[in-house]
């Protein structure tokens, strides 16, 4: 699965252009970015397993459903599911960006305090990947035309657990924040598989069909 | 919580005067978990008070409640993130505001159960709690069916353990480097790792640790020598120390020593230097210098050097791979050797020290006595280098001629030499770069000598073959064991081991011999002329094993009592153990008893059978007797060796005949035969014996012309009679036929083309004018012998062409006829006198026994002027018998008579 998904990547550069008039236009950046999505997803399910079990139980169990408790300030991927088709192509990719920037910065935090190396490892090497879809989604934006959403000063998230923060809503943080990042993931292939086919020229028609057994 | 709650604690202390006390106490239940009370009480503690005093009243009770800043979440637990040590006893609570009893609370996913405190707080004892993750360990609450959720992280840590195998060392006598085995890290998520911090008393300095085993400590440079070092460890649970005393001359340990080398390296010796680094000023270090072959220490010397090293390392095997490694230690006070250099070198090479053991196989290939020589490499220890080739010198020790030299490249290990029937000495040398070893002699006699010896047998043991003999003679310098490695059938190995002349046995020992197979020995004396003579044969078995295959039995002589095994083709040779004999089973029909020589047996699979063990190897025929006629027996033979027989195969049924058929066979089957011999005798002579027992004689009651007689003439006629038959007309007729000529001298043609018609009338040419003797009629008959046929010939009767046919009218009546066959007849035996007419006529139809002279027929034929006669037939013996004077004008056997007379 791995396999495939790494060997589509690789020849993403060779997907012809999907408009064949010669702008190639946002649909490469748009088709670039869902794969993004969808191979981001695969690799977080790994590196949750790992992470959740590192909190141990009842975070790894498969049934934890815990409220949210302390995890107010991650962005939320759940949208009213007209909310969501009402929302522009703007405010889709702004949205987001700014999920993401959010969630990449406590995902740093994380990997700063694992204790093991090879969880480190795991967590550095999903940033890196995260940090390269925020960029393809910048690009999309500017491909579009879009400005990107500048953070407001003070409201840089940071990783800071407050003296009332104890150590089991920590892991419940810990919890939220792989659990919000797998749904931004499953939104964002939705976002951009919509956005896609908004873009693509009907004449010029060229579906990639990418199948992401077992997501 | 009752003032007389067993739960409560008591703590005393002295307090002095206007000094205020402070007094930390942890409870064991959470505080949030429950109000806490406390209250307190004091007396007077004065020397001028006697004892005991009197304690003041208590105080009033004042509360600590922490349930009151605790919030509004529906489900708190508590302590919150605790850090204990492995082992310890913890106590939890939750407290519920939603006041539901279904809370359910977890340890690491495992339901706990604990005493309820009140309406809304329970209380959970964890004892003996263990290390499970640095993460802490969780445990929570949750309410069944419902969100509310609480929990804390516990984290146990493991127990800090004293540091050990604590020591300080240095190698320069400027850094002390001290090392500890650190035990378990502590670290948790909630504490970092212990720390260790090293301090030295007489100093007062300390310094933390940077690494969690070692540690550096510079040495001061106002020559300190005595130190006191005491390590800490801690962390936020523990601290633990150990300490240690030493004076710092006597805790060096030299840096490892370095550029160690060989030099001037020769066969035997070889010279080894190297260097270590200085310590301090003129200090002596003591280096141990070590030589190693083959892993293990051979040779050990001690040098004391200051910087440099060199020691010269004597009695070296050449060609050898040697290590020599060093380790120095400090002089003043032995505390530990530094670490150890090695180095690798090899010897120079020597000329090889022993001879090549050579052995020789000899055999005759076309008449000549081929000698095959076999030599086994030098071990190590004499090669002293690499063996480049073998040299084979053959001198004829019979007659003087010229040294034959061979050099066969090594590795070879054996050569072939063909030789005459002179005696010859051959030497073997084997040569390396340096030069030749000594040379091993062997003598070769042309003549092969005695081979046939006392054969024996040897026992085979864990350790190998115990082969022991006989000396023959006085005066044998040695004796060689010579066998092969492998099994008999396969190509021969050859091996060999020399002895000693005092020697009468040895363990024979290879890796090569297995269970169950044969080996073969011989034992040689090596004589004073270095010659070999073949002492004894030896044959064993390194483990003799049970038969794997069974003899093929061949049947015969099946009789109604008995039968005959045989099994000749069987070889005990190549047998998986000495076959002492064979084992003959027999299964008779049900019920009946075993014959003579057999006893009752059970096989393995149970079933019952008769056996018969001969136990003589060579026997390998075996009578079954006393068996019952027209039964079924299943017989099967197997041989046994001292372990065991061979394996139990499928028996094979034989039906004994019943009592009386031999006897019938004996007698029927020879009388078939002579029957068919008879039958097909007298197939082949049927013709014979058809003219001996049943010739066709003419019935002339049967005679076809009898019926057409008396269908024609005369019905009542019975018997043909003469006058009734219509003889033979003979026809002369004077006609010149060249052709006809011929056939007098040509009787092979005749033979082919008239035989069938032997009755015929050939007329002999006639001409006019014919001088010679007139023409003949001639009866030809192909049975005439050669004789009769000459006479025949010979005896032409002259036909006169004048005379007519008319003229031969007398003739038709018999006596006349008699009269002229009666002359014919006379004249044939003289001249014929020219000119005169006769004529010879025989009746065909005429019976022999017809001396009827009236039974001539009645039609005279022609007259002809000569005719010849000749047997138409062979004639009865009664009939042979008459008289010729009588017969001679009616059966042409008169004419064979007199042939046959003539001879």
């Amino acid at each position: 699965m791995l396999a495939c998904l790494c060997a589509v990547l690789w020849h993403l550069p060779a997907v012809p252009a999907l408009n064949r008039t010669g702008d190639p236009g946002p649909g490469p950046s748009i088709q670039k970015t869902y794969d993004l999505t969808r191979y981001l997803e695969h690799q977080l399910r790994s590196l949750a397993g790992t992470y959740l079990n590192y909190l141990g139980p009842p975070f790894n169990e498969p049934d934890f459903n815990p409220p949210r408790l302390g995890a107010e300030t991650l962005p939320r991927a759940t949208v009213n599911l007209e909310v969501w088709r009402s929302l522009n192509d703007r405010l889709r990719l702004t949205q987001n960006y700014e999920a993401y920037s959010h969630l990449l910065c406590y995902l740093r935090g994380l990997n700063r305090q694992a204790a093991t190396a090879e969880l480190r490892r795991s967590l550095a090497h999903f940033c890196t990947s995260l940090q390269g879809l925020l960029g393809s989604i910048a690009g999309v934006m500017a491909a579009l035309g879009y400005p990107l959403p500048q953070p407001l000063p003070g409201t840089e998230p940071t990783w800071t657990p407050g003296p009332a923060h104890s150590d089991f809503l920590q892991k419940m943080d810990d919890f939220w924040l792989l659990k919000e990042l797998q749904t931004w993931l499953w939104r964002s292939a939705k976002d951009f598989n919509r956005l896609k086919k908004k873009m693509q020229p009907p004449a010029a028609a060229v579906t990639l069909h990418l199948e992401a057994h077992g997501f | 919580m009752s003032q007389e709650d067993p739960a409560g604690e008591n703590y005393r202390t002295t307090v002095k005067r206007n000094r205020v006390l402070h007094w930390s106490w942890e409870s064991k239940l959470p505080l949030e978990c429950a109000a806490h009370f406390i209250r307190m009480r004091s007396m007077v503690d004065d020397a001028r008070i006697p004892k005991p005093g009197f304690w003041s009243n208590w105080s009033s009770w004042e509360e600590a409640d922490a349930q009151n800043s605790l919030g509004h979440d529906p489900l708190f637990v508590f302590p919150k993130d605790k850090l204990v040590e492995e082992g310890s006893n913890v106590t939890i609570c939750y407290v519920s505001r939603i006041h539901q009893d279904n809370i359910s609370c977890y340890l690491e996913g495992v339901q706990i159960y604990g005493e309820r405190l009140d309406r809304s707080v329970s209380a959970f004892e964890l004892k003996n709690v263990s290390f499970i993750r640095k993460k802490g360990t969780n445990v929570f609450c949750k309410v069944d069916q419902g969100g509310a959720l609480g929990g804390i992280v516990l984290f146990v840590s493991k127990v800090l353990e004293e540091p050990k195998d604590f020591s300080c060392e240095t190698q320069d006598l400027k850094t002390l480097t001290c090392t500890w085995d650190p035990g378990s890290d502590t670290g948790l998520s909630k504490q970092p790792s212990q720390s260790y911090t090293l301090f030295e008393s007489f100093s007062g300095k300390k310094t933390l640790c940077k690494h969690r085993n070692w540690c550096n400590w510079q040495v001061a440079q106002d020559s300190q020598e005595t130190y006191n070092f005491t390590l800490v460890a801690e962390n936020y649970l523990r601290k633990r120390s150990v300490s240690i005393l030493f004076n710092l001359t006597q805790r060096v340990h030299p840096m490892t020593p370095y550029n160690l080398f060989p030099k001037n390296v020769r066969a035997t010796n070889a010279t080894m230097t190297w260097k270590v680094h200085s310590i301090g000023n003129n200090s002596t270090l003591l280096c141990r210098l070590e030589l190693l072959a083959e892993g293990k220490v051979i040779q050990q010397h001690n040098v004391s050097i200051k910087v440099n090293g060199e020691y010269l390392l004597s009695e070296l095997e050449p060609d050898t791979e040697y290590v020599a490694r060093v380790r120095c230690a400090y002089t003043n006070h032995f505390w530990k050797w530094s670490e150890l250099i090695s180095q690798k070198f090899n010897t120079a090479e020597a000329a090889p020290s022993e001879a090549p053991d050579v052995w020789r196989n000899m055999k005759m290939v076309s008449g000549h006595p081929t000698v095959s020589l076999f030599w086994k490499p030098l071990s190590k220890v004499h090669a002293n280098g690499k063996i480049l080739f073998y040299n084979v010198i053959v001198e004829n020790l019979d007659k003087p001629s010229r040294l034959e030299v061979l050099s066969i490249p090594a590795p070879a290990r054996s050569t072939e030499l063909t030789l005459d029937q002179c005696s010859y000495q051959i030497h073997v040398t084997a040569h390396n770069n340096v030069g030749p070893s000594p040379a091993s002699v062997i003598v070769i006699s042309g003549d092969p000598g005695n081979e046939e010896v006392e054969s024996g047998r040897v026992n085979g043991t864990e350790d190998g073959f115990s082969v022991s003999w006989k000396p023959q003679s006085g005066d044998a310098t040695g004796y060689v064991v010579e066998w092969c490695d492998g099994p008999q059938d396969l190509p021969c190995v050859l091996q060999w081991k020399n002895l000693g002349p005092n020697t009468t046995s040895t363990v024979i020992s290879s890796g090569a011999f297995r269970p169950g197979v044969r080996y073969n020995f011989r034992i040689y004396e090596i004589s004073a002329k270095r010659m070999a003579h073949l002492l004894e044969k030896k044959a064993g078995y390194l483990e003799e094993l049970a038969p794997s295959d069974n003899p093929q039995v061949v049947m015969s002589n099946l009789t109604s009592h008995s039968f005959t095994l045989s099994w000749k083709d069987y070889s005990t040779e190549s047998q998986p153990g000495f076959i002492q004999g064979y084992h003959v089973y027999l299964k008779p029909k049900a019920g009946e008893q075993c014959p003579p020589a057999f006893e009752k047996t059970v096989l393995p699979e149970d079933s019952v059978c008769c056996k018969h063990t001969i136990d003589n190897p060579e026997q390998k025929t075996f009578v079954v007797e006393n068996l019952q006629p027209e039964s079924i027996y299943e017989f099967f033979v197997t041989p046994y060796t001292s372990v065991g027989e061979g394996p139990l195969d499928a028996f094979t049924k034989i039906t004994t005949p019943d009592e009386y058929s031999h006897i019938l066979i004996r007698i029927i089957l020879p009388m078939i035969f002579c029957v068919l011999i008879v039958m097909i005798i007298c197939y082949l002579k049927r013709q014979w014996l058809k003219e001996k027992c049943y010739p066709d004689i003419p019935d002339p009651y049967k005679s076809s012309v009898l019926s057409l007689i008396k269908s024609k003439e005369n019905p009542h006629l019975t018997i043909m009679n003469v006058n009734d038959c219509v003889p033979d007309a003979i026809e002369v007729i004077n006609k010149p036929e060249g052709s006809k000529i011929q056939f007098l001298g040509t009787r092979k043609s005749l033979t082919e083309t008239e035989f069938t018609k032997p009755a015929c009338i050939y007329l002999l040419p006639t001409e006019k004018n014919y001088s010679g003797p007139g023409p003949c009629i001639c009866f030809e008959n192909f049975t005439y012998n050669q004789a009769a046929s000459d006479f025949a010939s010979c005896g032409h009767f002259p036909v006169t062409p004048q005379a007519p046919p008319h003229q031969l009218g007398p003739l038709t009546s018999p006596e006349n006829l008699l009269k002229a066959l009666e002359q014919n007849y006379m004249n044939s035996l003289g001249e014929i006198p020219a000119g005169e007419a006769n004529l010879n006529y025989v009746s065909q139809l005429a019976s022999p026994t017809s001396g009827d002279k009236d039974s001539l027929p009645t039609n005279p034929p022609e007259p002809a002027l000569c005719s010849e006669y000749k047997m138409q037939m062979a004639i009865p013996l009664g009939l042979a018998s008459a008289p010729p004077s009588e017969n001679s004008s009616l059966s042409s056997a008169t004419l064979l008579g007199q042939g046959e007379h003539y001879r």
